[in-house]
């Protein structure tokens, strides 16, 4: 009647058969509160009625039989009966099924190149990659994420390169002519006082902003727009 | 004493590749190793002008691996110098003339009758290059103090590297030290910092190669020039001799208290 399911990142599906009838909620209830003891409280559900019209009554007990009681989070009710779905949204109640893609929160995993890149050799990469060595003309560094180059950046590097425009690309000489952040392409000139130091690249406001890395405390970080 | 196979390479056309290894050849015969200078460049063969032997060509290479004729039988013996030999490479075929097993076939036969043998390979990152250095164990990048040049050295390493050759070294030639010190050329020591392998000679821009090849005589079978004498110290260093580093200021250069001085440091 009632069915307890596991679902993806950790919620609970509850099934609410369209067969039950309401006099028999309280029992059914009572009976899935127990079995799900250890299992509820705290816990993430999604309500599935199914076909079932939901009346206001009926939306008022599940909260006071089960979901209050049993101590967990209803964190969507879902019906296919229009009229029941209307209902439930003029009271505020949530309809849509979480999102199962959440926000990945574990760490990135990041890729460390050992050595130089010669001109021609090219690094792609979902991640962040850091370069122990040069990045020498001609070679290319593609990454979803940032790029650190502990020696020359002298070739072309993509952070972000698939769109992520908080990525940033950090090198210990900067001697590229171009670099590129999101979707954003930043020139550099040779004559600038950043030209062969330490420096870190972002996007600020939609423009590819340099500065010197790391940024002297004393004085303002000197930036420019590239 | 094994046998040595080195391909001479180096990316971008025109910066001597072919003139280092006909020196280079003519330097170590005259040091009296056996020496074969092999012409890898095919259909655009040079190696046959640069030392005079164009006239003498009977076989070619592609010949010899069409079955044409025996391997032994493409060799032309440089009459000026004993033990130096050169086998050329047809004009008229192209690159897809000749395979990657071929020439490890070939460098093997090679490896039995010659101390030396050093392959003159053509520019570029294809075929042609790959062909010409699959056989070797060794190779010599010869650059230029050019941006563009280096840049195709750092390349051409790359795939060196990537092909197991060992060692890898550089020569930097047409150096101009007037224009490196009004900072209008790159230095070597700028050129050496981009491509991170040992140096093994520098070579100063020099008139006397120019008439050398258009003569077909290398300099090092007789000439004293600056250049002559750096590709003679590079031969020694290839040998094993450790021999410093020569300036590579021109003689004329010095003016007249120049030469004086020089006259009494001798």
């Amino acid at each position: 009647m009632i069915k307890l399911k596991g679902m993806p990142d950790s919620m609970l599906r509850c099934i609410i058969s369209e067969d039950l009838l309401a006099c028999d909620f309280a029992s059914s209830f009572e009976e899935m509160r127990k079995r799900g003891e250890g299992v509820l409280p705290g816990a993430r559900v999604v309500l599935d009625f199914g076909a079932r019209a939901l009346s206001e009554d009926q939306i008022c007990r599940v909260m006071k039989e089960f979901v209050w009681p049993a101590k967990a989070e209803a964190v969507a009710w879902i019906t296919y009966d229009a009229a029941s779905q209307a209902l439930l949204k003029r009271i505020g109640l949530p309809m849509v099924e979480p999102s199962l893609t959440q926000k990945n929160n574990s760490p990135r995993k990041g890729l460390r190149h050992d050595g130089s890149l010669r001109s021609g050799q090219r690094v792609e990469y979902p991640g962040d990659v850091i370069v122990v060595g040069h990045v020498n003309d001609g070679a290319e560094v593609v990454a979803s994420g940032n790029v650190t180059v502990l020696g020359r950046l002298h070739g072309l590097v993509h952070a972000g390169a698939e769109g992520d425009e908080s990525a940033s690309v950090a090198a210990r000489s900067m001697e590229a002519l171009q670099v590129r952040v999101g979707s954003r392409v930043g020139s550099l000139d040779r004559d600038a006082s950043w030209w062969g130091k330490p420096v870190i690249i972002k996007i600020d406001e939609g423009a590819v902003l340099i500065g010197f890395w790391p940024a002297v405390k004393a004085e303002e970080p000197s930036k420019a727009q590239v | 004493m094994e046998s040595r196979v080195i391909v001479v390479t180096s990316g971008k056309g025109g910066v001597g590749k072919t003139t280092t290894t006909a020196n280079l050849a003519a330097a170590l015969a005259r040091m009296g190793k056996r020496v074969v200078a092999v012409d890898g460049d095919v259909g655009l063969r040079n190696l046959d002008v640069v030392m005079g032997l164009e006239n003498r060509i009977v076989y070619t290479l592609i010949d010899a691996l069409e079955g044409v004729c025996r391997l032994g039988q493409t060799y032309i013996r440089d009459k000026r110098v004993e033990k130096l030999y050169m086998i050329p490479t047809a004009q008229s075929k192209t690159k897809d003339a000749v395979s990657a097993e071929q020439m490890q076939q070939v460098c093997l036969e090679l490896r039995k009758e010659f101390d030396y043998v050093l392959i003159d390979s053509p520019a570029g990152i294809e075929a042609g290059f790959k062909n010409a250095a699959s056989g070797a164990d060794e190779a010599l990048v010869v650059t230029t103090p050019e941006v563009s040049a280096v840049r195709d050295a750092d390349r051409i390493i790359g795939l060196l590297e990537s092909m197991d050759k060992t060692p890898i070294r550089l020569i930097v030639n047409r150096i101009r030290p007037h224009m490196v010190k009004r900072g209008e050329m790159l230095g070597v020591s700028d050129v050496l910092d981009i491509l991170a392998i040992d140096l093994i000679g520098m070579v100063p821009d020099d008139e006397a190669v120019v008439t050398s090849a258009n003569r077909g005589e290398p300099l090092t079978i007789s000439s004293t020039s600056l250049a002559s004498r750096a590709f003679t110290n590079i031969a020694h260093r290839l040998a094993g001799d450790d021999v410093p580093f020569m300036s590579m200021e021109d003689d004329k250069s010095s003016g007249f208290i120049g030469k004086l001085i020089q006259a009494f440091r001798k």
